[in-house]
């Protein structure tokens, strides 16, 4: 096959998967006859009809609290969140209705929740959220986030075909600067299963999403100084890959937490937690997070640059790290 | 089997109820679901049903006390037949408490840690990992140097240090230290481990840290101390008589390096980041060797002292010092050290400067010895005088023309001594 | 459904079972420190559940709330297991994972619902937009109180099953109180039958206390809904005779609107009607009353003997396919490792 942008490769797993299984449909605003904000279904409504591609009115909370009937009632939907940011619209069924049936009276609810989350696109506050840790700390939800074209199309396959909620962060700034070649045929990345995409022996990079790209950069960099980052995609939030991160951990000895999310209550601190419990007697320094301050996404340009996390943060942080 | 009639809980935040009436009395028969008692409670008034049936036979609160909810406040005693087809009682003492704490499920035991036996890996920096490696390996970490971050020792210094644990690990030292055999885990029972005092630690640590700060150079220079050997054995009776100590050879020492150190006031200085900073004091510094280690007092201000004043000033601190009764003034506000291996037999030393000082002087032992003057042949009192200074601060030249001058003063010391 | 003598005698029968079971939970269990935890009831509404539920055919679903027990019990949840449920039992329909009506199951077609109110609504609009893409017949019923249509989730709900002619009847318990606000306080309009203009679809004004207008204008609903003619809004007025729930001591409520609808109580109007009309006799009531007292004698009987849930279930149930970690797994393993 041809080299497929992010953005395409989600878009095949979505058509895949609907050429596969007539119970999985899409619904949310603008997806059908305009194809998508990004784009990311066009085709779908000439091919699958209206039944299945649905345009809905500007209502996260009625779009959400309806896939959840629909998911209940046996069908697989995946409904779309224009922005990741106006997820918070739905907040309430997702975390109070959806997360909870299984566990409340043993009712399973296999939707899928996606939407284009991240910044580095001047979007200002509501277009660059990255509101994942809302999800990640609801019990009854899995959360994932591709860094790649491969892991966002098998990823979004796994997450269709998962029985239980997924909410499915695709990140906006990568969707047409990735291009890979994919296999064919069917195959899937499984939820909860993070990846090493860089094998290092000095310090473990654990990061996701658009970072995991700048993690390589620096990677490349700090390489010629005979500093060497293993570069650990978590790609799963929730269902999170405790053992490899701390198989990692315990490689190297160092590690460094990188997110584009605000720096409190993010996954960074999460994962210093879990290190500095169950890999105590494996760090020879401190834990040490990258991720953007807390504040709001800003707008203008030297502001969003202020605003997150760059390579040379990474490099720098590596270098006092690696010397410690 | 009887039935408890508990206080109810009416409503999520209420956690006690008044129970304001009666309506049977003890001894009475009762219905189950029949009007047994009236409550009142932050919210609500309310009659309460009996829970069973029966006779009432025991009324454990009374009209007007207040109780917790879940309190048993009567009891109904089974009568005869039971006219409810209802089966067994619920227990209420089992029933759940809205907050009760349940009975935590199975906890192992916690036992503490053991204490590591080698105490000394405690008061080095280092990490989590490198202790564990430390206390697996039987590694004394106090015997690694470390590369890390202010002598931090890393995961590397002691992986390295394992796969190579051949040879001492044992940084020279003031004193020459007896030979290590190395670090290596002896089979139990030929060798006993002996954690380090207080005053050894702090000894073992200010020598390598002064190692690490200072560009130790040493200069050695041969004095020809005959004249003040004659003047000491010449006045030592008198000074025994007057003083009531032995007059020693330091006073001389300290007298003349105090004038040595004015004219050359960068000998009595110290560096502070790129600063340099100037003493205005002249406080020197004498090692004392104590059977349990080693420490400096000091005597203040030297320079202004007459050779007397020094005299008694030094030999009064040796005294405290030996019977630990130094107060902490003593041994503060050094400006230069001297030592004295001398006493012990040691030629020449090449001693570690004190920090934060920039000089050292080590005293060899004074020896007879023939020496050429005028091209003759001469018995001598000799000493050689080494100075080891800090080059960041003091090049070759200047610390020679010191001990120079210092060589001069001693050998033609003029000083009276009372 | 045709609404003969059969289906009159079943909805007295539900309205009593509901009557009965709801006292015994409310004015006795309740107060005898066996249930724990919140207790709601629909005493006096209880026309509204059966009335309507009792037309639903097999792949039809409620998504009711908490003053609906009539709804529930027509869908086949029995006596027992609503004791059970209330008293927390491992037999109680979410085997001790939720409290008292927050109860569902879909094997029979009920959605247990969530305290956030309206939040159901528009579930059941998703409900029914699955019944339209399958191309089924069949419809939702979405129960609420007056105090649930203030809620956002209410109106988008409400407009996304409208603009997708959704197959489902909304039906609200206007009891005129939710909690101790009045309805004056809670809306400008004074019906809530008129909101449905405002989403396109019938809104009916309903004696809530007369079971037979409830069953005529909830089968006039379905009718529409089966024909893909899409939503309706029944407004069903009646009124709470409780409090809100068991502790609340109902101060805010003049005495005189409650003698004033004690006089209307529903299970009082069907039965006196059916008697007068002789769809029923005296004898056949009291046969009636005796069976559900057996019934619930029984259910109560066996729920009271039913085991709790064991404490490791708490962490069951939460994925399909993930267990959840103990919270001192990682302390307990650790610290017994020899060192």
């Amino acid at each position: 096959m041809a080299a497929v942008t992010y953005l395409e490769a989600i878009r095949q797993g979505i058509w895949e998967e609907m050429e596969r299984d007539s119970s999985v449909f899409v619904l949310g605003e603008d997806v059908g006859v305009y194809g998508g904000a990004f784009k990311l279904t066009e085709g779908m409504l000439e091919r699958f009809g209206e039944d299945r591609v649905v345009d809905t009115p500007i209502s996260e909370s009625a779009i959400v609290g309806a896939a959840i009937g629909a998911a209940l009632m046996g069908m697989r939907p995946i409904a779309e969140m224009q922005f990741a940011d106006f997820i918070s619209c739905a907040f309430d069924q997702i975390t109070n209705f959806a997360a909870k049936c299984r566990y409340r009276w043993g009712a399973g609810v296999p939707l899928v929740i996606r939407g284009p989350s991240g910044g580095g696109i001047h979007g200002g506050p509501y277009h660059s959220q990255n509101p994942e840790m809302h999800y990640v700390h609801t019990p009854g939800l899995k959360v994932v986030a591709p860094s790649t074209v491969y892991d966002a199309k098998g990823l979004i396959k796994s997450a269709i075909r998962d029985e239980d909620p997924v909410v499915y962060f695709e990140h906006k700034f990568l969707y047409r600067r990735l291009k890979e070649e994919l296999p064919e045929g069917d195959w899937t990345v499984p939820i909860g299963k993070a990846d090493i995409k860089r094998t290092g022996s000095d310090i473990s990079v654990i990061t996701y999403g658009a970072m995991v790209h700048l993690a390589l950069e620096a990677a490349a960099t700090l390489a010629n100084d005979g500093i060497e980052l293993e570069v650990v995609d978590l790609r799963t939030l929730v269902p999170l890959d405790k053992e490899r991160v701390l198989d990692s951990v315990k490689k190297t000895s160092k590690v460094i937490l990188l997110h584009e999310d605000v720096r409190t209550g993010g996954m960074a601190g999460e994962l210093a937690a879990i290190i500095a419990e169950e890999a105590f007697e494996y760090l020879d320094g401190p834990i040490m997070r990258i991720t953007a301050p807390d504040t709001p996404v800003p707008y203008s340009p030297p502001l969003e640059e202020f605003f997150l996390p760059k390579t040379s943060d990474i490099i720098r942080v590596a270098r006092q790290l690696a010397a410690y | 089997m009887p039935s408890n009639v508990i206080m109810p809980q009416m409503g999520e935040s209420i956690f006690e109820g008044t129970l304001t009436k009666w309506l049977k009395k003890v001894g009475e028969p009762v219905k189950r679901d029949e009007p047994l008692f009236e409550i009142s409670t932050d919210k609500v008034d309310s009659e309460i049903p009996a829970p069973a049936s029966g006779v009432l036979s025991e009324i454990r609160v009374n009209e007007g006390e207040t109780v917790q909810i879940n309190t048993v406040v009567g009891v109904i005693a089974e009568e005869g037949a039971a006219a409810s087809p209802a089966p067994a009682k619920v227990e209420m003492e089992d029933a759940p408490k809205p907050q009760a704490v349940q009975p935590a499920p199975q906890e192992p035991e916690l036992t503490p840690e053991p204490e590591p036996a080698a105490a000394a890996s405690r008061s080095v920096r280092s990490s989590p990992l490198v202790k564990r490696i430390a206390r697996e390996e039987d590694v004394d970490l106090g015997q690694l140097e470390g590369t890390g971050l202010g002598g931090r020792i890393t995961k590397k210094d002691i992986l390295s240090h394992l796969s190579g644990r051949q040879g001492s690990d044992v940084p020279p030292s003031a004193a020459p230290a007896p030979r290590m055999p190395g670090t290596e885990r002896s089979p139990a029972g030929s060798s006993e481990v002996v954690p380090m005092s207080a005053m050894r630690k702090s000894i073992a640590e200010h020598m390598l840290a002064s190692r690490r700060t200072s560009a130790h150079v040493t200069t050695v220079f041969e004095v020809d101390l005959t004249r003040i050997v004659n003047i000491k054995n010449q006045h030592a009776q008198e000074f025994l008589e007057r003083e009531g100590g032995k007059l020693s050879y330091m006073p001389f020492f300290i007298k003349t390096v105090a004038g040595a150190l004015k004219e050359f006031p960068v000998v009595n200085a110290s560096i502070s980041g790129t600063d340099i900073i100037y003493k205005k004091d002249v406080n020197i510094g004498v090692a004392v060797a104590l059977d349990w280690g080693l420490i400096v007092p000091v005597v203040k201000n030297a320079d202004e002292k007459s050779f007397l004043g020094i005299a008694k000033t030094a030999s009064s601190l040796a005294e405290r010092a030996r019977q630990k009764k130094l107060a902490p003034e003593d041994v503060q506000g050094g400006t230069f050290t001297i030592s004295n291996p001398g006493v012990f037999g040691s030629l020449l030393g090449t001693p570690i400067i004190n920090q934060p000082q920039v000089a050292i002087l080590c005293i060899g032992a004074i020896t007879k010895r023939p020496v050429v003057i005028n091209d003759a042949i001469a018995i001598r009192s000799m000493a050689y005088l080494t100075l080891t200074f800090d080059h960041r601060l003091i090049d070759g030249a200047v610390a020679d023309h010191f001990m120079s001058s210092l060589k001069n003063k001693l050998e033609q010391w003029d000083e009276p001594l009372f | 459904m045709e609404l003969n003598q059969q289906t009159l005698l079943d909805m007295l029968y539900y309205m009593k079972l509901t009557r009965e079971i709801e006292t015994r939970i409310e004015r006795k269990l309740y107060r005898q420190g066996k249930i724990v935890g919140g207790v709601y009831v629909g005493r006096g509404q209880e026309a509204i559940a059966v009335g309507s539920a009792i037309q639903l055919e097999k792949d039809d679903c409620i998504c009711p709330s908490h003053r609906d027990m009539g709804a529930f019990l027509i869908r086949g949840i029995t006596p027992r297991e609503i004791f059970a449920q209330y008293m927390g039992r491992r037999t109680g329909v979410t085997k001790g994972k939720e409290a008292n009506m927050h109860m569902g199951d879909m094997r029979r077609g009920v959605i247990a619902f969530v305290s956030m109110l309206a939040d159901t609504i528009p579930v059941a609009a998703g409900i029914a937009m699955t019944y339209k893409m399958r191309r089924q017949n069949n419809v939702v019923l979405c129960y609420f109180g007056d105090g649930a249509t203030s809620r956002g989730d209410w109106h988008e709900g409400l407009n996304l099953a409208s603009v997708q002619k959704a197959p489902v009847v909304y039906i609200c318990n206007n009891n005129y109180y939710a909690y101790s606000t009045p309805l004056e306080k809670q809306m400008a309009v004074k019906d809530i039958a008129v909101r449905g203009a405002a989403y396109a679809m019938p809104g009916i004004i309903v004696d809530g206390n007369d079971a037979i207008e409830v069953f005529k204008a909830t089968q006039e609903a379905i009718r529409l809904a089966r024909q893909g003619g899409g939503p309706s809004l029944l407004e069903c007025k009646t009124f709470r005779m409780t409090g809100h729930s068991a502790h609340d001591d109902v101060k805010y409520v003049p005495k005189e609107l409650f003698a004033e609808w004690e006089k209307k109580d529903p299970i009082l109007k069907l039965e006196s009607s059916l008697l007068r009309q002789r769809v029923v006799s005296e004898d056949a009531v009291k046969k009636l009353a005796a069976r559900i007292t057996r019934e619930v004698d029984e259910g109560l009987a066996m729920a009271e003997n039913d085991p709790f849930p064991a404490q490791a279930e708490t962490l069951e149930g939460v994925y399909a396919d993930q267990n959840v970690e103990a919270p001192l797994a990682f302390a307990n393993s650790f610290f017994s490792q020899e060192r």
